[in-house]
């Protein structure tokens, strides 16, 4: 009995200090994963770095590689490249920006911000799968790797760009919130935040939006009572709920609002304001931090689709370009961008020379791709942020040279 | 020996889950931490306790678990009530009563809840809007697309008074039950224990409807304690409620060994025994050091809200709080802003909250009404005639027989029914209801802490489901056939 007894607790006690040193252990063992995990990460880097040692500029490129591989194990160009398609992150409802269409296909101004990379590093606009993703499910799916960028007018904020464990692109659209309200209940274009009290106010969730209208309630001060916010997971929801009644007022980034205006409004009874948006809303591409090798890519397709608008090359009219192009005598940067000059850069980014010519052939400048599908819906790029930087706007790219 | 093993094994595979999960989102540089919990949120949610202005986030979630709580435990009551009913009505003998249930339980139980929650939601957008220019409204009913307003019972100051005084009728009524038990078992006279104690509380809610003030005295006894409360020095209840957990702790092991010897020598333990003792041990050294170390902040806010709490009372009892102990009030559209909507007067279920609370009451009471009925038919018939055979009337063998028997069959499968409709209004996300998962969704989309804000909803569900199979098998304990 009693030697029994002494074994069960011998044991017991047994149990407890294995489950304190397995405790002690995972200290430890962090560590040690961490820095055999920096090992295999520099070898990988070292090899991709043999294979494009080509020029002296390579070298820059391995150093950045061997950051990147740190916590990545080479770059996301490389699995794009052996995949043979783009896994792109897209909205799927927002009119004019992503739209999935009857056939099941998704057309619309991110959309076809996902053929132009496609089309810049595989060659091929259609060597792409579009990944529908909710407003909350987008930064989730992005850092686990389900996607391979997201064009999911996503705005650019401090705060998701700084703990979201990842960075954004340059910006593709100048947007800003606003409030569409129903003219039979006395909304203008002139109306202002202070109308919309006792509202229920309706919007999606997880996106900056909801915070900036309770930041905007917020700062309408006293006299002001408030408003209920109510939030969807789906912006075709919000929609069908302003329609029903069930919401007074919906709030959401300008061009989405313009969007479900042009069409859903049939009595031309929706009336969209205040005229100067109650925040800035810049819309761009977000990709995984801590690789610049993919984010160059991305970030200069968007770059050369704005470029190539200043030069007027269209998709109508590239292939004029190559085939007129005289060095020494045409405009070298149209040259290089084409990738018909010697002095072409898109090489060294480890894409193909004419990755900007077929991305211009198969989907279009940035004019281009604004016009097809923005305009449509009642968005204008004149007088408007989206303008050329010559005309007054802020869509601007860095020279290729 | 083995559940020592099996015991390292789980918690080590937790570990490594928790430790790889770590490592892979901090490699990926997603932040991790529950510092979000701390910090304002700069979110509204859609309704409940507190919809704006939030000071930190786990205030926020703390709404949506509110918001869950209410849904669910409505929800349990609505959809027992509900289901009972339709048990008993498959049951029936009337043709139009049997079939008009059996079609209620083949309808709801075969469509997935989402879809009928998705429903429910769209019907009511499709009502009429809500306008001030209607007028007030005439009935105690009203729908439109905001929702559904029925009419209010609140409680006034002195409904606390009322209650205090139903508990002495509470008290009485059970000596008026308890007697009239004995009366019939002593003298085989038939007694009335049921009319007798209802008969005793109805009397003493109509008289404290009006002489509920006499016990206003409790509000300065109330005030005591609140005082007491404040004079106690942190460290004594620290002290205090170490010591507690410990002296419950031995208490517990010595009935427990108690319980378990058999006459004369030493009690025979199995290794689950020595288990439960010493876990529950530990569990009180643990809950002491706590108290004591970990969270010396515990024991002051323990203090602070019980004063407070004891201050309220000492309020609410306070003299000077006649009249009505409660009101009730018709519905209301009123226009605070430039919008109608339904004022504060009614009880207002806006459709988000409707559609899932109609959504998994409908449905869980499809469920429930399958296993009442289930659970009566289950009961022997012979049990029925042996009850006729002595001589007992078909109620009474109804209220005697049957129905004690069949709610012993009937108690297991209706806790997994509480629990599932718990856990199911996490659907609610489907309609924008700002429940915990709603909530805790819109957290973590601004502060990108995915998996704390999901740890937070496990242990959530967690404990509700572990609080319902707890109430529900101290019942099913109680109603168990005692076998010697």
């Amino acid at each position: 009995m009693r030697k029994q007894f002494l074994v069960r607790l011998l044991a017991v006690l047994l149990g407890f200090t294995l489950i304190a040193s397995a405790c002690g252990d995972d200290d430890g063992g962090d560590a040690g994963d961490d820095t055999s995990g920096d090992d295999g990460g520099s070898d990988d880097g070292g090899d991709d770095g043999d294979d494009g040692g080509d020029d002296g500029d390579d070298g820059d490129d391995g150093d950045s590689e061997d950051t990147v591989d740190v916590t990545q194990g080479g770059s996301l160009l490389d699995t794009i490249l052996d995949r043979g398609n783009l896994v792109c992150g897209v909205g799927g409802n927002a009119v004019a920006f992503s739209e999935t269409q009857a056939d099941g296909s998704i057309t619309g101004f991110d959309a076809d911000y996902c053929r132009a990379v496609a089309a810049a590093i595989l060659g091929d606009a259609t060597a792409l799968e579009f990944v529908p993703l909710t407003a909350s499910e987008r930064f989730t799916a992005l850092a686990s790797g389900d996607v391979d960028v997201l064009f999911r007018n996503t705005t650019w904020t401090q705060s998701r760009d700084t703990t979201l464990g990842g960075d954004f692109g340059p910006t593709t659209y100048y947007d800003g919130q606003q409030l569409m309200g129903r003219v039979a209940d006395g909304f203008s274009a002139a109306s202002s935040v202070s109308d919309v009290d006792g509202a229920v106010v309706c919007t999606n969730a997880g996106t900056t939006t909801e915070k900036n209208i309770a930041e905007a309630a917020t700062l309408e001060g006293a006299n002001f009572g408030g408003i209920t916010l109510q939030t969807f997971e789906d912006f075709n929801q919000v929609t069908d709920a302003f329609i029903a009644g069930t919401c007074d007022i919906i709030t959401t980034d300008g061009s989405g609002l313009v969007g479900r205006r042009a069409v859903n409004d049939m009595f031309d009874d929706w009336a969209i304001f205040p005229a100067t948006p109650i925040s800035k809303e810049p819309l761009g591409p977000m990709y995984r931090q801590n690789d610049s090798v993919f984010a160059d890519v991305v970030d200069w397709t968007v770059y050369a689709s704005i470029i190539l608008d200043e030069l007027g090359i269209t998709s109508a009219n590239a292939q004029a370009f190559v085939d007129g192009y005289e060095a020494g005598v045409s405009d070298p940067q149209v040259g290089r961008l084409l990738g018909i000059d010697e002095g072409e850069l898109q090489s060294s980014m480890g894409l193909p020379a004419d990755a900007f010519f077929q991305m211009v052939l198969q989907v279009g400048n940035y004019d281009e791709i604004f016009t097809n599908n923005l305009v449509p819906v009642g968005l204008e790029r004149a007088g408007s942020a989206n303008a050329g930087w010559q005309a007054g706007g802020q869509i601007y790219a860095p020279p290729a040279r | 020996m083995a559940q020592v093993g099996a015991l390292i094994l789980v918690l080590g595979a937790l570990g490594f889950l928790v430790s790889q999960a770590g490592d892979n989102l901090r490699a990926r540089s997603i932040p991790t931490g529950f510092d979000f919990i701390e910090q304002p949120p700069g979110i509204q949610v859609g309704e409940g306790i507190q919809t704006r202005d939030f000071e930190t986030g786990g205030r926020a979630l703390w709404v949506g678990m509110v918001n869950t709580l209410r849904i669910a435990s409505a929800g349990i009551v609505a959809a027992t009530v509900l289901g009972v009913i339709v048990g008993l009505a498959r049951l029936s003998h009337n043709w139009i009563v049997q079939k008009v249930s059996s079609v209620f339980v083949e309808t709801l139980r075969n469509i997935p809840l989402l879809v009928q929650i998705i429903f429910i939601f769209t019907v009511f957008t499709t009502l009429g809007n809500v306008s001030l220019d209607s007028g007030p409204i005439h009935g105690w009913l009203h729908i439109s697309n905001k929702g559904l307003s029925v009419p209010r019972v609140f409680g006034l100051n002195g409904s606390f008074q009322w209650l205090a005084f139903m508990a002495i009728g509470a008290l009485v009524a059970r000596w008026a039950h308890h007697h009239q038990v004995r009366k019939q078992e002593e003298t085989g006279q038939l007694g009335y224990p049921i009319v007798a104690a209802g008969g005793v509380l109805s009397v003493f809610g109509i008289v404290g409807w009006f002489a509920h003030p006499v016990m206003g005295f409790l509000g300065p006894v109330f005030g005591l304690i609140a005082d007491a409360l404040d004079g106690l020095p942190e460290e004594t209840l620290q002290l205090i409620l170490a010591v507690l957990s410990i002296v419950v702790a031995i208490l517990w092991i010595r009935r427990f060994l108690k319980s378990m010897s058999s006459g004369g020598g030493r009690a025979k333990l199995t290794d689950d025994d020595w288990f439960r003792m010493i876990f529950a041990f530990a569990g009180s050294v643990l809950v002491a050091f706590a108290v004591l170390v970990v969270w010396p902040g515990l024991s002051s806010w323990l203090l602070n809200s019980g004063r407070d709490f004891f201050q309220l009372l000492d309020d609410r009892f306070g003299s000077g709080n006649g009249g009505r102990p409660f009101d009730g009030k018709r519905p209301d559209i009123v226009k605070p802003g430039n919008f109608a909507n339904y004022g504060p007067a009614g009880l207002t279920l806006t459709p988000f909250f409707a559609a899932v609370f109609f959504g998994v009451v409908l449905y869980t009471a499809a469920f429930i009404g399958e296993i009442v009925r289930g659970g009566i038919l289950a009961v022997p018939k012979g049990q029925t005639e042996a009850a006729s055979a002595i001589g007992l009337k078909r109620s009474q063998a109804l209220r005697h027989i049957i129905l004690p028997q069949a709610f012993r069959i009937v108690l297991p499968p209706l806790g997994n029914q509480y629990l599932n409709l718990t856990k199911n209004t996490s659907l609610a996300i489907a309609v924008g209801y700002a429940d915990v998962v709603q909530v805790g969704q819109t957290i973590y989309n601004q502060t990108g802490r995915t998996l704390p804000v999901m740890a937070i909803w496990m242990l959530f569900y967690l404990a509700c489901s572990l609080t319902i199979s707890v109430v529900v098998n101290f019942f099913n304990v109680r109603l168990k056939l005692v076998e010697r």
